[in-house]
């Protein structure tokens, strides 16, 4: 799990290190960093693996954060977003944890740490209960198909131009090479919607 | 197959898919309802019991500010994030006077230096002989009170003439006994998590009595 809070890097470290470091003895670690600095997306590119969880302690105009949480489908990582105050549009994230307490000392007030705290008392309560933990869960979603069976458009992420219209990708699968015709030109960070082989649209920036 | 045949023998992963994922859905999500109201109610019942001991505190550090002192954090692991978090709150404040603070368990240079050549006991108390003074302040955050680089630290602050605060759980431990601890803190409560986030409150309501004291000293 790789950690963001940009503007608050003190989450970012207590969550990695509640997680890799349990206060219970006896809980396993777990692997999780906090990724700072300016070049963060940079860094989540470079080290995020299909199957990681990428997640934020920021405000929902974080822009860092939105850009890394855009990202996320096509790196195949699961992402979560705790914060305060004014809520991310409702697909910013996989999972929002927000507080709507507006409260401007909502960083400080321990209402961030008690987000992550419980999250860590969960996660433990549900290693102890495989069920839970069964891709069947995971894919029920409540509309019949899973997102990562179907097949809609998938996300992707440019990593390079490979010849004229053809460029290299990243999607929740691996590296994909796909036909850019319809949406030249590309530049490798761009975010492009897929389908069948052939990149359909531009992704705007969330950020 | 029949009705009433046991199957579990042939299908041990039968009883996995019969922990109905559902039903423990619905239980955590209850058991964190109730974490929550646990942690409002602690901190709450804290702020109350300790309000006269923050208005104390929050009384001497103002004067120390107003000396031009200057605010020196530390703690270990959560306690180190809390720290960065107090020092945040003093030295870039929502609103009110900036006050100058930082966080000695930020640098892992330093750490790692001090840890590596005077041993992890040492590596706050080293920071304050290099940083602080007689008008400084020393706030040392530690959930179960014992950890020995903050009282090593404690006392390196008392020795320094610094004024000494404790954050603690678990009845305060050797923090909320030690001569060198002007004013400890205490959260009563047994779950580091809990304790946690209630010393957060606790800070935030020492920082908020500090900004009254200097806004009226500033008129």
């Amino acid at each position: 799990m790789w950690c963001i809070a940009p503007e608050w890097p003190e989450h970012g470290r207590h969550v990695a290190v509640e997680f890799v470091h349990p206060v219970i003895m006896g809980k396993r670690a777990l692997p999780s960093l906090s990724i700072e600095g300016v070049n963060a997306v940079a860094r989540l590119r470079a080290s995020v693996r299909p199957g990681d969880i990428v997640l934020a302690v920021a405000s929902a105009s974080e822009a860092t954060v939105l850009d890394a949480m855009q990202r996320t489908p096509a790196w195949g990582a699961t992402s979560i977003w705790i914060g305060h105050g004014a809520r991310p549009a409702a697909r910013s994230a996989d999972h929002l944890l927000w507080s709507a307490e507006a409260s401007e000392l909502g960083r400080h007030d321990g209402s961030m740490v008690f987000a992550y705290h419980v999250l860590w008392e969960l996660v433990h309560v549900c290693f102890e209960h495989p069920g839970l933990l069964d891709d069947a869960v995971a894919c029920d979603d409540g509309e019949g198909a899973c997102i990562t069976c179907s097949d809609e458009a998938r996300l992707a992420e440019v990593v390079s131009i490979v010849a004229p219209s053809l460029a290299s990708v990243r999607t929740a699968r691996g590296v994909e090479e796909i036909d850019t015709t319809l949406v030249d030109p590309v530049d490798p960070g761009d975010l492009v919607l897929i389908h069948g082989g052939v990149a359909i649209t531009h992704v705007e920036a969330a950020s | 197959m029949t009705s009433g045949e046991r199957t579990d023998f042939l299908y041990p992963f039968i009883e996995r898919d019969e922990r109905d994922a559902d039903a423990l859905l619905v239980d955590l999500a209850r058991s964190a309802a109730a974490k929550h109201a646990e942690s409002s109610a602690l901190r709450s019942a804290t702020l109350s019991n300790q309000a006269e001991a923050v208005a104390l505190v929050a009384d001497a550090m103002a004067k120390r500010f107003r000396a031009g002192g200057s605010l020196f954090t530390f703690g270990n692991g959560g306690s180190a994030t809390d720290a960065a978090s107090v020092a945040a709150l003093f030295a870039t404040p929502p609103h009110g006077r900036p006050v100058p603070s930082r966080n000695l368990a930020e640098d892992p240079a330093i750490l790692t230096a001090l840890g590596n050549d005077v041993g992890f006991d040492l590596v706050f108390s080293r920071q304050l002989i290099a940083h602080a003074g007689r008008d400084d302040i020393a706030l040392g955050i530690s959930t179960s009170g014992g950890s020995r680089n903050v009282l090593t630290a404690m006392h390196e602050a008392r020795g320094r003439g610094m004024l000494t605060i404790g954050l603690a759980g678990y009845g305060g431990g050797e923090l909320a006994r030690s001569l060198d601890v002007d004013h400890c803190l205490v959260v009563e409560a047994e779950s580091v998590h809990r304790i946690q986030e209630t010393q957060d409150a606790l800070a935030c309501a020492v920082w908020e009595a500090v900004q009254h004291r200097l806004e009226v000293a500033d008129g």
